[in-house]
Parts: C-alpha cells; structure tokens; sequence
C-alpha cells in the first residue's frame, strides 16, 4: 500500500487479472501464483500459451519458478539489490523509456544517480544470483511492449517492505509498462475482501475511499454525515493493538474474522497482550484460537448467510448473496455491528445492506456510482467508478497517475532483520499452501482438505537433511530467539541449502510462536518471510 | 404412427400438474439469479421450467448425494457397538427434461453401483424413478455428444422421451411406466402421423450440424489404447491442473467416493460417504507419504484414462458423456475437449 501510494498514487492491482493474459513478458517476484493467487496464475500459462516469457523471482523453485524462462533464486530478502541491478543494466543497455520518464514521471535523476553507484558484481555476491541471470532477466523485460509485474507477500513481509515496491514500481516506470492496457504493476491480494477492508478505511488513517482522517475537509465530511465528532489523528496500526504487551495503549478489542493468536507474529506477546485487556469481544463463525480467550464470543455469519459486496485484487467489486439465513443464533456483521452500536447510543437503522452502499457510494468517490442495483446481475465494476454512468476502470493510471506524476523513490539496500549466525544457522520462510486457507478457521473443517494437506511440513534441503540426520517424516525441533515448534520434515530441493520453508495454517505447529515482529517502518507490515532458526531431530 | 405420440406445449404443464399427483417431480429450473438447475418443484405455479438451457447440475447427486451418512453408530459400552441405516422415505419421483447426455450418464451409474456389487444406497434412491428425456435440438456451446455417441438424439433407457418440434412434443416410450403414463393420461396424447415423424428425423439432422465443438474422440481413444499419447500432453495438461476437483464434481458419470466416520459424540459417530476425485493428491497417496502418481506431472492421467481408455476397454463405449459441463467449470484450461485435441495433434 505504502509503496504503490508514494510512486503511483493508488495503492492497487493496476490491471484486471484477464489483461494478464495478453501480456509479453511477466514478471513474478514473491509470489507463490500457482498456489496462492491459482486464477492469475492461469492467466500466466494462458498468456505462455501465446508465446509471452516469464520470469520468476523466488527463492524456493516452486511450480512458477519450473515453468519459468527465467528463475532467478536470490537470497530472501535482497529483492532491492536485485531489481536495481535490473534496473542499472536496463539503463546500461539504453531499454528504458526515455519518453515516458519524461511526460509521465519525476524525480527521475534521483533514481539515475542511485543506480550509478551501482556495483553489479557487488550485487550478484548480495543476491546469490549470477549476474548474466540478471541481465537476462532485465533484457526480457526491457524489452517486452507489453509486461506486467505481479507480486505478492514475499515482496511486503519484509522490513523493507515499502522499498521492495518502490523497486517494483521504479522498474515499472523506467521502462514505460504502466499507464497502458496489458501492462502493469499487480499486487495479489491475499483474501477475497482484503482490498474491500481497505477500500472502506479499515486501516488507521483514512476514511472510505482513501480519504485521509487528518485532512479536515474529508473528516467534516464524514461528521456531517454521520452527525458525530471524528478524530483528526490516525489510529493504531495492527502490531501496535496486538503487540502492545502488558501496559499496552488498549482497554478492550473487538476482533471480527481474525485470527491474530495465530497470524500475528511472536504470539506469545499477542497472549499476552490479548489477556490483559479489560474486556476483549470476538466476532467470528467458530471459535477460534482468538475468540477462545475473549470474554465474549458473538457467532457470525458465513459468506452464504449474508448479502453485501466483496472487493477483489482487481478493485472489482461484486456481489454476494445470502443462499440461506443465518444458522443458529448467528447474525451478519452488519447486523452485529448495527446492535451493538444502537446498544452504546448511536442508532445505526439500515433497512437492508443496498442501503449502507447508497451510502458508501455518496461518500467514497471511487465507489461513487456503485449500487447495488448496478451490481446485480454482472460481473461487478471496477474501482474508480466516479458515478452510475461510469463502466468502471479496468486498468489504472490512463493519462496521468493517481497522484499526477509517477514518483520515482529511489529504494536501497536494508538487510532482514534477523539472518541466520552460529546459534540459529537456518534462515525460515513462512507462505501458505493451496488447500488450507490462513489460520485454517474454515478449511480444517473439510475433511477432504485435510486430506489433501492436513498437518505442517517443513521443507528442507536434502543436504542439510543428511547432516542433521534427518529423513522426511521425521519430527525436527524447531527453534528461535522466540519460541520452539516440533514439525514434520519434508525433504525438497525446492528450498536451498540453508532455507527451510513451512506455513502458518496449523495450531499444533503455530508457526508465528517463532517468526519477528521486525516490520517495515512504512506500513508496519511484520517480517514473516525472514528469521533464524535452528533445527534439531527430535 | 404406431407408439409415438403428440403432446401439445399448451397441454404439458397440465399433464405436469398430474403426473406430480403421484411423484416427486425434478426438472430444470430457472432460479431468481438466472441460473437453471434440476430441482425438485414444490410448487408448479411459481417456477420458471427452463428447457431451453442447459441445467448446470445433473442427476448425479440425486441417486448419489456429494455426502450421505451411510449408517450412525453407537458404541455406549467398549465392547459393544450398535449400528443403524436411516433409510429416508423415497417416493416415486419423476426426472423430467432430462438431455440425452445425462440420461446416458445415469444409465452408466446403474451399471456402476449394481454390476459387481449392488449400492443399496444407490439403488434405493435409484428405484421408482420415471426417466422422461428430452432431445436437444440446439446442442450448447461446449457440448460434443455426438463424438460420444450418445446423442443429440436418443432412443433407449427412458421412461418417456420428447422431442420438440416447435409447438409440439413428439413423445416415444422404451419402458412400460412411460407406456402405462400414455396410457393412463390419454387424453394428452394423440397419434403421431407421418409429418410429426419427419418433422422429428428433420430435427435430428439439423442438431447433428449444431455442434460447435469438434473433437475426434474415437482418434484420441485409438492414440490412448496405442500408448500414443505424447509425455508433454500429461505433463502440460497436469502442470495447470488447480486441484479444485470440479470437472470430477460436476461430472454426470464420475462415481469415486471416498469414506470416513465422523465422531458425533462421545459414544457415538456416523458413517460418511462423500464425493472424491481422482486428481487429488490424496486419492493416490499412501502410507509414509509415498505417492505412485506425480500430481504436477501425471494428476489428470487417471481421469482422462478412465474415461476413454479403461471403460472403453470394459464396456466398449466411452463413459464420458459429452455434456461439456467441465470445459466450463474448468479453472486451468485442463478440460477433457482440450485433452482430446492436444492428444489429437491439433493446436489448442
């Protein structure tokens, strides 16, 4: 969000998923498509059925990385050197967009004169990746007319989080492929209604439609309209509500389809923070880790008990129907909302959720012409939709950038937090897994996901397999600075020597007990794709 | 004509409203989103009967739910274990509007769950069940029945089949409930004269060259039994396999299921039988972990064999049915059409 934000104005996917398809050249950097993002993945093979090259940029060789021209398996955390590189030898080799830098962009002196104190060969002994890897990789996209970058988790869980998208964005720029249909800059989104979240200011300094709290003509706004006073400064941020220990900034909570005792990192602080609150109340449809602990547990509805929108990856916001009502003494979110709002003094009396997206459409501009009568019936609309007779924009940036001029942040070097040393000698990656979702809340209920993966493997490099003197099956002890896990061992040379690599879905094996909390200073996004371990069979 | 018949449009919502007298009905049904599905009709008033689309589902979870519970158990001292098989009550019931791929589809299921070893759960909900088929006129987009050779057209295994010849349904039976439903509602049926029976081969002729699927199955079920399929086939076809299982869900033949019980409490449990699909890793997965089938390279090898290869070996007929139902449900572009023309040489 923060990266695309300062660069480009607009913190989203800048195509529809189907451009992907027409696109020459993709570039995928920390992204695990085929398993995490399955439909833009098939939008990938489809567009290698037509000829376009790919490109992939992960550590681990994953089903991406074997069907990729190129795969270039840098060491975790080193993406800035290595899309700087890219970016030197685009300039090197006179493949950037002399013209579009030009109209379209600024500061781009800023980014020259960076990459000229380059060195290459410094960056090839940083990364772990031969240079002529590299400068393939770099030719094939500065050259494409057409090229799209998508990139996912792997790129923002860093604590350089922010820079790893500002390099993204740099290269995007440089070489022209934004702007235009079939090209673009494409953050996946990690849940069907994460953008949604977003898009209606579930972050701590906007309002609905990215309209921040601390600017008053949008905070009156929102008083007139909602006949209350608003705060004028941004609020917490979610490591510092789930992390804040003891004497932490919070009394009480209200957590709705969160798992934080499982997806927040270095969970014994999330414990410990969720035990001291003076009253902690969780919505969710089972009783999770979470709402375990709280003193109230409110059951909510699923997807199939409620109508509303959801928004995707591509600003695409469609409808969802209710198919039956709520079981049970459940009751939707809105609905949840609403009561305990009317119970605390504020009446909240929407007759039906079209109501509440009137509303959302009068005063989110991007959402402007959004109802849900215009939603039915099709496919949905794509963000910014300015009023009812706006199509909706599939693909961002046409003219001019959000923020007018593409900016481009010069991003540089800022090592993981934690690497491996002598105590912890193994560097740990945590991702996801194609058929548990998240903390496993609603898939581990499925007796045939669980069939298919249902307990945590840690992947590890057959050498290191044989000196640690252990086989795939075979329990390892599993510990950090933070915590001690036991997991499963699976031997693979899909992971290097050095790396091991597992998930977060599973509560026997919480993964999060040994992962950082170390985050980008930016977002605040934590870094779970980086910490130590060391490994030992049990 | 001597047993076939003319049943006026006008009079088939009247012959309906009879024949629910006695029978469950099930037919293709518009919901309020636009979708057309096989439901069973509560009341006949206020549905929208959709002959026109293609029903999304078929009959397969009619005669074998995604999940039934096979039996619950109960075990209240350690060493004794009661169990007990809920039958559930089974009216006659009546399919109506069922399209030739889809009857053939139950026909192969029959075969299926009584040939070596009789279902019975199969079988009960299978029994007293009236088949009245309809002939598709206008194949869909995706379908390709005649390279199964089970269709447009049909003529055996129903109860009742219609044809539509514009204002009115040429009716033929094959088994004696649809001859004792002729006989027992005459007053809906009248004597087919020869123009009805032209009307009806025209029809046939002009749906023959409706298709706009063009696929060569007996070639690609020759390269098949030949071991003429190239490598890269199954392993590009399995690479973008997404694991989702739809094509074997939504499949009218595909009949693998898998078993597990299920804790319903201390002392107590059930019996699950519920769909599975041969493109799971789990379907093939042992002990330890050993896998004999390489999902990434070999996952959808088992079910394209299956289809055009081990049945056409056993029975002599593909059990694929033409429906086309997976080419739409497919996430990665792995459907059965894709295979048949890859296997075929041609260019997808």
């Amino acid at each position: 969000m923060a990266g695309l934000a300062t660069t480009f104005g607009s913190g989203a996917m800048t195509n529809s998923i189907n451009e992907i398809e027409n696109a020459q050249v993709m570039l995928v950097i920390g992204s695990n498509t085929s398993e995490a993002h399955p439909q833009v993945a098939r939008r990938i093979f489809a567009a290698m059925d037509r000829g376009a090259r790919l490109i992939v940029v992960d550590p681990r060789r994953t089903l991406m990385a074997k069907r990729a021209d190129i795969h270039l398996a840098l060491r975790p955390g080193t993406d800035i050197p290595l899309l700087n590189a890219m970016m030197r030898i685009i300039l090197d080799d006179n493949l950037a967009d002399d013209l579009f830098i030009e109209m379209r962009t600024e500061n781009f002196y800023g980014l020259r004169d960076m990459l000229f104190r380059i060195d290459l060969d410094e960056t090839a002994r940083i990364t772990g990746v031969e240079l002529a890897g590299i400068r393939a990789a770099a030719r094939l996209y500065g050259r494409a007319q057409k090229a799209v970058i998508c990139y996912c988790l792997g790129i923002t869980q860093h604590v350089c989080g922010t820079g790893n998208v500002q390099a993204i964005a740099n290269l995007a720029m440089l070489t022209g492929n934004v702007e235009k249909e079939d090209t673009g800059v494409d953050p996946l989104r990690g849940q069907n209604n994460v953008q949604g979240a977003c898009d209606m200011g579930a972050l701590p300094n906007v309002f609905p439609s990215y309209q921040q709290v601390d600017i008053d003509d949008f905070r009156e706004k929102f008083e007139r309209a909602w006949h209350v006073p608003l705060p004028s400064q941004p609020g917490l941020t979610l490591m510092e509500m789930t992390h804040g220990g003891k004497d932490g900034p919070l009394k009480a909570m209200f957590i709705m389809g969160e798992n934080p005792m499982l997806s927040d990192p270095v969970i014994a602080r999330v414990r410990e923070t969720l035990d001291n609150l003076e009253f902690l109340l969780v919505a969710d449809i089972f009783l999770t880790e979470t709402a375990a602990r709280a003193h109230v547990v409110l059951p909510a509805a699923s997807f199939a008990e409620k109508t509303g929108t959801f928004t995707n990856s591509e600003r695409r916001v469609q409808m969802v129907r209710r198919v039956i009502p709520p079981l049970g003494q459940s009751r939707t979110d809105a609905d949840i909302i609403m009561e305990l709002s009317g119970r605390l003094g504020y009446a909240m009396d929407y007759e039906s959720p079209a109501e509440i997206m009137e509303e959302i459409a009068m005063l989110a501009p991007i959402y402007g012409g959004m109802q849900h009568d215009r939603l039915e019936n099709s496919w949905g609309l794509q963000w910014p939709c300015w009023d009812r007779s706006h199509p909706g924009t599939p693909f961002l940036h046409k003219y001019y950038f959000t923020r007018g001029k593409g900016r481009f942040v010069p991003a540089e070097y800022k090592p993981p937090d934690e690497l491996p040393d002598d105590d912890y000698p193994f560097l740990l990656i945590t991702g996801r897994i194609y058929h548990q979702y998240h903390t496993g809340t609603m898939t581990r209920r499925s007796a045939q996901l669980c069939r298919e993966a249902g307990e945590a493997l840690l992947q590890l490099h057959p050498e290191d397999g044989r000196r640690l003197g252990v086989r795939s099956g075979d329990l390892v002890r599993m510990r950090s600075r933070r915590g001690e896990v036991q997991v499963k061992a699976q031997l693979t040379d899909a992971v290097q020597a050095g790396e091991v690599y597992t998930t977060f879905h599973f509560s026997e094996m919480p993964i999060n007990l040994l992962t950082s909390s170390a985050r980008d200073h930016f977002s605040q996004c934590p870094e779970y794709k980086i910490c130590a371990v060391h490994l030992a069979k049990v | 004509m001597k047993d076939k018949y003319i049943l006026k449009k006008d009079h088939l919502l009247p012959l309906l409203r009879k024949l629910k007298k006695k029978h469950r009905l099930i037919a293709p049904l518009q919901n309020l989103h636009g979708d057309t599905l096989f439901t069973e009709i509560d009341q006949l008033d206020n549905v929208r009967l959709d002959l026109a689309n293609q029903p999304q589902n078929s009959l397969k979870r009619f005669f074998f739910p995604q999940q039934e519970v096979l039996f619950t158990y109960r075990n209240p001292t350690s060493d004794s274990y009661r169990f007990e098989t809920a039958a559930e009550e089974r009216p006659p019931s009546l399919y109506f509007g069922v399209r030739p791929c889809d009857l053939s589809a139950v026909l192969y299921m029959d075969v299926v769950f009584s040939k070596n070893a009789r279902d019975p759960h199969y079988l009960h909900r299978r029994q007293n069940t009236i088949l009245v088929g309809l002939n598709c006129n206008a194949p869909f987009a995706n379908c390709f029945c005649n390279a199964t050779r089970n269709g447009p057209f049909i003529d055996f295994g129903f109860d009742l089949q219609l044809t539509d010849l514009g204002d009115r349904f040429l009716v033929e039976f094959d088994r004696s409930q649809g001859q004792e439903i002729i006989r027992e509602w005459q007053q809906f049926f009248a004597a087919a004269d020869e123009t009805d029976v032209k009307a009806q081969y025209q029809a046939f002729l002009e749906a023959r060259g409706r298709f706009s699927q063009q696929v060569h199955l007996d070639l690609a079920a020759r390269r098949l039994a030949d071991d003429q399929v190239p490598e890269s086939v199954w392993q590009d076809l399995s690479m973008r396999c997404q694991d989702c299982g739809g094509c074997a869900y939504i499949c009218p033949t595909c009949t693998c299921f898998t078993i597990r019980d299920r804790q319903t409490g201390d002392h107590e449990g059930e019996r699950i039988r519920s769909w599975d699909a041969c493109t799971f890793s789990g379907f093939t997965r042992m002990a330890g972990d050993h896998n004999p089938v390489d999902r990434q390279m070999r996952g959808i090898e088992k079910r394209f064999r299956h289809k055009l290869q081990f049945d056409m070996e056993k029975d002599n007929r593909p059990s694929c049915v033409g429906c086309g139902r997976c080419v739409n449900i497919c996430f990665g572009g792995t459907d059965i059409v894709l295979f048949i023309k890859m296997t075929c040489g041609e260019n997808p």
